[in-house]
């Protein structure tokens, strides 16, 4: 049920942020949008609760043109990971514990982030960019093992450099590639532990332009 | 807005749309069989020094009791082999067997709880055992008739005290074949010991 609120919650966001959408993509005091398609590859931390990637993932941005090349804006996005695993897990309890057992290990990141990019290249050609999202990621995890399942739904500050490149494909329409490394500071697995999410997204979707 | 931009934003609004629902409808499932159930948990005291806890007593039987935590008279098929696993794990790690309670370092028990799990919840007496934050216990969705087996090693000087020093968990062994359980319960009882590897000698 909590998706599907989510889900609706993104689908009105798309649905305001896409009706005034009809101005063009780098040129000054516009907006434009994008709608990426997302596979990610857990490191870190996030490696080690759910080591396996993600498939399942969409992000909108919409970004307003400030100069020539650079744009502010924001960004959203929903990355669902799943691990079916067996392997031993240590419990941060009062008493330590140990857990075996065959286990559903999910996260759900949420990221939301202001962003800032810079452009390379002429206004209708293709534009290669990198650029800074700063925000942070509402991550529901779970643990279930067994009939138990263990939940731990947070807020944590991040960021996540980026790197991409833009393809017109006509006057309205163009293709965005890029990649994202997610980094959120703080954290806490379902199980106790702290731990700090991170993981590298590969994005591709479509650009809204005049 | 000319007509043709309005139908390539509500093309390109559709699919977007689409993808959303097909990410929510391939959410991963959670099919289980019961094998899968099965629960190994192992806590200990940290405060314990284990090492000069090597000889241990044990009860020739294993108690039941149900959901409210009462004792049962019933006991199972696969008690003496229950037991019997324990020692072997037990002897194995350096252990040395005492009849005498007085005499021994440990007091081992093992008890056996059977509850049917119609939905969701936590049966908070087991669970107790081995997560004792009853406020990050969900509901769950699964339906099964599951039992627990627990063996603990208490202090058999300070039988008043609740608090055992090490206590292993065993979920999910009530539901297959009996030569299934039969082997679920000696695999489990030894990934118990396993994933312990602070007792006995190994510390």
């Amino acid at each position: 049920m909590k998706f599907n609120k989510i889900f609706y919650w993104l689908f009105l966001v798309t649905v305001c942020f896409l009706i005034p959408l009809s101005q063009g993509f780098a040129q000054r005091d516009t907006w434009f949008g994008a709608a990426t398609y997302q596979v990610s590859f857990p490191v870190g931390d996030t490696k080690e609760f759910t080591d396996a990637t993600s498939f399942l993932g969409f992000g909108l941005d919409f970004r307003y043109t400030v100069q020539k090349s650079t744009t502010v804006g924001m960004a959203f996005g929903w990355n669902i990971f799943h691990e079916r695993t067996t392997r031993t897990a240590e419990l941060a309890t009062e008493n330590p514990g140990t857990i075996t057992g065959t286990q559903d290990r999910y996260l759900n990141a949420f990221p939301i982030m202001a962003n800032v990019h810079y452009y390379f290249g002429e206004r209708k050609g293709i534009r290669p960019y990198v650029g800074l999202n700063a925000g942070g990621y509402y991550m529901l995890q779970r643990f279930a093992i067994g009939i138990v399942s263990l939940q731990n739904d947070r807020w944590e500050w991040g960021i996540a450099p980026e790197a991409g490149v833009i393809i017109p494909v006509d006057r309205e329409l163009a293709i965005m590639v890029n990649g994202k490394y997610n980094y959120a500071f703080t954290g806490e697995s379902a199980l106790g532990t702290d731990i700090k999410h991170s993981y590298i997204g590969l994005n591709i979707g479509i650009v809204w332009q005049q | 807005m000319n007509n043709n931009k309005i139908v390539h934003r509500t093309i390109l609004l559709l699919a977007f749309l689409s993808l959303g629902f097909i990410l929510v409808s391939c959410y991963p499932g959670e099919t289980l069989t019961p094998a899968d159930t099965d629960v190994v948990a192992t806590f200990y005291k940290p405060d314990v020094d284990f090492s000069t806890k090597m000889t241990y007593a044990i009860p020739d039987s294993i108690a039941r009791v149900d959901e409210d935590g009462n004792p049962i008279s019933n006991p199972g098929q696969f008690d003496q082999q229950i037991i019997n696993r324990i020692k072997q794990n037990l002897n194995g790690l350096g252990f040395t067997e005492e009849q005498n309670p007085a005499n021994a370092d440990v007091l081992v028990v093992a008890f056996i709880t059977t509850t049917t799990w119609a939905s969701g919840g936590c049966y908070s007496w087991w669970y107790g055992w081995w997560y004792p934050y009853p406020g990050m216990c969900y509901p769950v969705v699964y339906t099964y008739s599951t039992g627990t087996l627990l063996f603990a090693m208490t202090d058999p000087q300070n039988q008043s005290s609740s608090d055992a020093m090490w206590v292993a968990g065993i979920n999910g062994i009530l539901e297959d074949t009996s030569t299934g359980i039969a082997t679920r319960l000696n695999n489990n009882i030894d990934q118990a010991f396993t994933q312990s590897p602070y007792l006995g000698e190994g510390k």
